[in-house]
């Protein structure tokens, strides 16, 4: 199989845009949370 | 997010992952015995809230003589943990902090998360370490890394994990960072005000 890797450049760009809108939006929501609710998500994630 | 932020010290708290219990346990050992460290990396986006994983907490500790690090070593085992990467105090001192490398702390038998120890080198590590930010979390205090720093610092690293974990730093506290210092950070660190700012998603 033949990639584009032109293309592929392109995509890795716009994931990389996306993941610093999706860094936004989740700051966003932690300023409003209060640290009990998003502590209580987090606290098995970081384990 | 509930936090006080005043004078060099944020205080908040919070339900403790493993990960802070971890760091938290460790560090108390270093107050305990005065030894001063700053908390550097990624745990300082963490313990706010980033959510990622990470196999290693980096510290950065002032050097100090070997017959105190000895005594740091005895109470680190007591407490249940052990060095991952040398099992001989001496050696560790002699061969790997006095050489600039680092030691891995970990809970007994476990491998992750570890903790990263090493002593200041010149440049960003000192600074890191002579400018902390004291977190107080859920009581006790923690040194970490100033968020002017560490933002710069992850951005001089470049890797897309790091860029995300200034911008998310950068965003959280926006109203506390004190952007002229942040500028002098990224121009000690050789990083271009446009393109931090474009990775911050704000001019600077």
């Amino acid at each position: 199989m033949k990639f584009d890797p032109v293309e592929l450049k392109k995509q890795k760009k716009r994931n990389f845009t996306e993941r610093l809108a999706f860094i936004d939006q989740y700051v966003d929501w932690l300023k409003r949370t209060p640290n009990r609710v998003w502590s209580e998500q987090l606290k098995d994630f970081h384990k | 997010m509930e936090f006080e932020f005043s004078e060099g010290t944020i205080r908040f708290d919070k339900v403790p992952s493993s990960l802070d219990a971890f760091v938290a346990s460790f560090c108390a050992l270093l107050h305990a015995r005065r030894i001063p460290y700053v908390i550097v990396s990624g745990y300082v986006a963490l313990v706010f809230g980033r959510s990622r994983m990470t196999e290693d907490v980096d510290i950065i500790a002032s050097e100090i003589p070997e017959a105190a690090f000895s005594l740091l070593w005895d109470d680190v085992y007591r407490a249940g943990y052990e060095c991952i990467n040398v099992t001989d105090k001496a050696s560790a001192y002699r061969e790997y902090l006095r050489n600039g490398s680092a030691l891995r702390f970990a809970a007994r038998g476990t491998f992750i998360p570890n903790m990263e120890f090493k002593f200041a080198k010149p440049g960003p590590e000192e600074y890191a370490l002579k400018n902390p930010l004291t977190l107080v979390l859920n009581g006790a205090p923690l040194a970490i890394s100033e968020f002017e720093l560490q933002i710069a610092y992850k951005l001089f690293l470049g890797s897309e994990k790091d860029i995300e974990d200034a911008r998310f730093l950068f965003r959280l506290f926006r109203p506390h960072v004190r952007i002229n210092l942040l500028k002098t950070h990224l121009a000690g660190l050789g990083v271009g005000a446009k393109r931090a700012g474009g990775h911050l998603g704000e001019s600077l």
